[in-house]
């Protein structure tokens, strides 16, 4: 339990896929110019990434290594992510239309985000147990889903602050980002000697 | 807005991608209307309200949900599943230790949760929460990029 417990920690802060595994980034700058829509976005986000995770770590296991089928990795999780997203959207249609009408435009946005994909190729370097795989992917789409909200919050200051006109739009954006990332470093440690 | 029926107007969001901006968008698939282009994908996601201000075809208005309204929704889709997914898994885990029981009950949680989510979109829906509301008349050149 407390294996599991330190291990999310870790997926969600010390190496959150966002600043610094530096996955996603297309959607962090995207997307994160409303909290609202962020959060939306990160949600999403964190159920395809868990539930294509668990449908990766059965595929890596009773297909790919029972049948020495290694090389497909890649090929097969894009496959099994484009897969877990169309299910996801007829799930939604089929649970609740007006859902639907107001999440559905994230979902195709999460085919092409890289951190899912890079979520699913880390758990396989990990060799871990189905629950240890699920609750790693799951952190660290909670991971990704707290650095979207974050960014998106200073960005809602940030519209309303005085910046140089040089500095307006995106490249305030990135100096905030690199900023945030260097506060992150913290949860990995600081050396003093 | 795309129809009438009487008092209802119905209406279709304005999207673009990347891809649609480019020359080839015709021929590639994106500008179609067939399986999985973006104009079907719009189609899908065609809404109605009750006609507001006397509008016609092809106008175009600005919409709005409930400021909480998109958090809602958004839980209730996915953090809902998700977290009766993850509490069977854990529970399957505990009792059994085996990962093909875990996963099981996983999907087992996973099915509940969205039939849970089905049942709060519903009580959602009826309390008008969900619905997008008119806001007003677009100005010309306005766009939602």
């Amino acid at each position: 339990m407390k294996d599991f417990a330190l291990m999310m920690i870790g997926a969600a802060l010390v190496n959150n896929v966002i600043l610094a595994r530096f996955l996603g980034l297309c959607s962090f700058m995207g997307v994160t110019t409303r909290i609202d829509t962020a959060a939306g976005m990160g949600l999403a986000t964190t159920f395809v990434i868990t539930v294509s995770s668990m449908a990766d770590w059965a595929v890596q296991h009773y297909l790919l290594d029972a049948y020495g089928l290694g090389y497909l990795r890649t090929v097969t999780f894009i496959l099994v992510i484009a897969s877990a997203v169309q299910f996801t959207e007829l799930t939604i249609r089929k649970v609740s239309p007006s859902l639907f009408q107001m999440l559905g435009i994230y979902l195709p946005l999460i085919t092409t985000n890289c951190a899912v994909l890079g979520v699913a190729l880390l758990l396989v370097e990990g060799h871990m147990s189905f629950i240890g795989s699920t609750l790693f992917a799951f952190a660290s789409s909670l991971g990704y889903s707290l650095v979207m909200v974050i960014f998106a919050g200073l960005r809602e200051r940030l519209a309303l602050a005085q910046v140089p006109r040089l500095f307006a739009g995106p490249p305030i954006a990135f100096i905030v980002a690199s900023l945030l990332a260097m506060a992150f470093m913290g949860f990995s440690g600081i050396s003093t000697g | 807005m795309v129809r009438v029926d009487g008092g209802v107007a119905w209406f279709e969001p304005e999207q673009t991608t990347s891809c649609g901006h480019c020359a080839s968008s015709a021929v590639c698939g994106t500008g179609a209307n067939g399986i999985g282009s973006i104009a079907s994908r719009i189609e899908l996601r065609r809404f109605s309200l009750e006609n507001p201000a006397g509008l016609r075809v092809g106008e175009r208005v600005v919409v709005g949900v409930d400021d909480r309204a998109l958090i809602k929704g958004a839980l209730t889709a996915y953090a809902l599943p998700l977290l009766t997914a993850l509490t069977a898994g854990g529970l399957a885990q505990g009792a059994v230790g085996s990962d093909l029981v875990t996963m099981a009950a996983m999907v087992s949680g996973l099915i509940f949760g969205l039939a849970m989510a089905r049942i709060a979109a519903r009580r959602l829906s009826r309390r008008g929460e969900l619905a997008p509301r008119f806001l007003r008349r677009a100005s010309p050149g306005e766009s939602c990029g």
